[in-house]
């Protein structure tokens, strides 16, 4: 079973990372500005410093979602880059009306303007039916989209440095599910700048000539969890290659067909390990592309069940793919 | 020869300006009946509320709007040639042809927003407006022009309650043709527009939008007081929708009742010298030949 982060508030490295972003971003570029709801005491608990640096640029606004979108999109016509800060995930749905008909369609409307940024900010919580639901897949079906699911303090920082400074309309997910208590490496705790969007990261290297493993999000942190404890093995999973796609929109499909590519085993074994429902997820995306441009290769999802997410916590951890799960599917391969 | 209305504005009445809306419309409805044009959404019987707002409006004011956009673009002053282009889905339009009628903006005459979203165009002109006031920190305001049956809609009330707890340069200009498509008031209007204000704090006015001079003192005096204010301010237009909710939709409406609202059109009553009408129709033919005849786009994206 997936071990869940009791109180997960407590969990502060993506966070601060992703402060450390706006802060730093904010320095460079007057233009951004964020928005929200209670904008102030998130940034707050984010990033003190953000507040106390940039007063004047941090603005809260009512509970409505749907028209904060649109607020930002009019702010964003004249030439400010707003960060519009969701809060949960799940308000994502409130929202589908401005961010796929208005803000997706922005600049593609407008080919004669300069392109706008704009940012929008979400976490994935845990809690309950509507508080823990994972809308990423959804939003990767629009054109207009970026959608980008760091799973790194490295990440966090950089690809939100890119978002912020590169025009387009980025969906930001932060995962409150990964844990601070982790074997991280040290490169993954240390922001390197900004980091291109769209680039997958090979966060485990394998023995050459085995599966490889595509995730992102939370799952990033339990299959590498599972990887490491076979690394100095002879058996099976020490074998594999671990991406990350980091980003979901674009996708990094030359990259994943580059791990592909290092296997001896026919035409590859590739499994695909998602934290959202399986079922009409990203993951059918990947193995409907292989399945036409490598017919032979063998390919597993795991993600969580076609269910609504209960109240307890015990529960909600169970709906994820477990280390038994994971390393059932790479045996299977074999 | 006149190629839009801005660089003349001052040398023709307000009533001359209405029938150069008309007359554009009148032939786009040509166009659409010929199949060279999409089913658009025409203004006509509505005219006055666009061009009495827009004429006292400065040339630095920003405007957003719904889908019924030509009467306002033209009002705004966007040059006619690359308006047409757009809404005939040519390279050379507003939008190099890829926003059409609905989606449509031309910020050089800060004819900002266009949407087909019933009440979209309310939070983002709120958003808009508070860009204008907080970042440019400039005098100028934002109009945004939205029907009656937008406010039955979420995103009006949304945006609306911004500008209000904000204190945003907004006018809101409610075109009322007390009809949503083809739905009466009776399904989506527990109030008169204007008493939708009180629930913000706002003030609002009523009045008859039909006739042009009536709409612009009433602007006049919104206009004033949004810019002095900073604050929203709430003007109902009752007006008479004579054509169809767009070109090619049924209209449930009697001919009793479309010979009744023709009696209250703008233009009933107003008389043109034929040279006028001849020139305006001569430039309008002109352009539209010319953009027909321009390259359609090529997909780039």
């Amino acid at each position: 079973m997936t071990t869940m982060p009791a109180i997960f508030q407590r969990n502060h490295l993506i966070r601060d990372a992703i402060g450390r972003a706006l802060y730093d971003g904010m320095k460079l570029d007057s233009a951004i500005h964020l928005f929200g709801e209670g904008a102030h005491a998130k940034i707050h608990y984010d990033a003190p410093k953000i507040e106390a640096a940039f007063l004047d640029r941090v603005h809260t606004l009512p509970i409505s979602e749907d028209g904060n979108t649109n607020f930002a999109v009019g702010a964003s016509l004249l030439g400010i880059k707003p960060v519009v800060d969701v809060i949960s995930a799940d308000f994502l749905y409130r929202m589908m009306d401005s961010i796929a008909n208005t803000a997706a369609k922005l600049n593609f409307m407008r080919p004669n303007e300069d392109p706008k940024t704009i940012v929008i900010r979400a976490e994935f919580l845990t809690g309950g039916p509507t508080t823990g639901q994972r809308p990423e897949s959804l939003f990767t079906h629009i054109p207009g989209l970026r959608v980008v699911i760091p799973s790194t303090p490295r990440h966090a920082y950089g690809l939100m440095r890119t978002a912020l400074s590169t025009p387009g309309v980025t969906l930001f997910f932060e995962d409150r599910m990964i844990q601070d208590n982790d074997e991280w490496s040290p490169s993954d705790l240390i922001p390197a700048g900004p980091l291109p969007i769209g680039a997958a990261s090979w966060c485990h290297r394998g023995r050459r000539g085995n599966a490889t493993i595509v995730t992102y999000g939370i799952m990033r942190q339990v299959v590498q969890r599972v990887l490491r404890r076979y690394t100095s093995t002879n058996d099976y999973p020490m074998l594999c290659d671990l991406i990350d796609l980091v980003s979901l929109a674009p996708i990094d499909w030359n990259f994943i067909t580059k791990m592909l590519e290092r296997t001896r085993y026919r035409e590859g074994w590739l499994l695909i390990v998602e934290p959202d429902i399986q079922y009409g997820g990203i993951g059918a995306e990947i193995a409907a592309y292989y399945q036409k441009c490598r017919p032979r290769m063998q390919v597993r999802r795991l993600g969580a069940p076609f269910a609504t997410i209960p109240a307890s916590m015990a529960l909600h951890a169970q709906m994820l793919p477990s280390e038994e799960d994971i390393l059932g599917a790479i045996r299977s391969f074999h | 020869m006149l190629s839009d209305l801005s660089t003349e504005t001052e040398i023709y009445t307000l009533q001359e300006r209405m029938l150069f809306v008309r007359l554009v419309e009148d032939r786009l409805q040509e166009l659409c009946l010929e199949g060279k044009a999409g089913d658009l959404h025409f203004s006509k019987g509505q005219e006055a509320i666009s061009v009495g707002v827009m004429s006292v409006l400065r040339e630095t004011d920003y405007i957003a709007t719904h889908h019924r956009t030509i009467a306002h673009a033209i009002s705004k002053g966007v040059p006619l040639r690359l308006l047409l282009a757009e809404i005939l889905g040519k390279a050379e339009g507003l939008n190099g042809g890829m926003a059409g009628e609905m989606h449509m903006s031309c910020l050089e005459k800060r004819f900002m927003f266009s949407f087909q979203l019933v009440g979209t165009c309310v939070p983002v002109a709120a958003g808009i407006a508070w860009a204008v006031k907080n970042v440019k920190k400039t005098d100028d305001i934002v109009v945004v022009f939205h029907g009656d049956a937008a406010t039955a809609n979420g995103q009006w009330h949304e945006g609306v309650n911004i500008a209000a707890v904000q204190r945003l340069p907004l006018l809101l200009v409610c075109e009322n043709n007390h009809l949503a498509g083809n739905v009466r008031p009776e399904h989506y209007m527990p109030v008169d527009v204007f008493q939708r204000a009180a629930g913000y704090g706002i003030r609002s006015n009523r009045v008859d939008g039909n006739n042009p001079g009536a709409v612009k003192a009433a602007a006049e005096y919104a206009v004033e007081y949004v810019r002095r204010e900073s604050k929203p301010f709430l003007l109902d237009c009752d007006t008479t929708r004579l054509g169809r909710h767009k070109q090619g939709q049924g209209d449930l409406r009697s001919v009793e009742e479309k010979e009744a609202l023709a009696l209250r059109d703008p233009l009933l009553h107003a008389i043109f010298e034929p040279a006028i009408i001849e020139a305006f129709k001569a430039a309008i033919n002109h352009i539209i030949e010319e953009v027909l005849a321009g390259p359609d786009p090529i997909r780039s994206v």
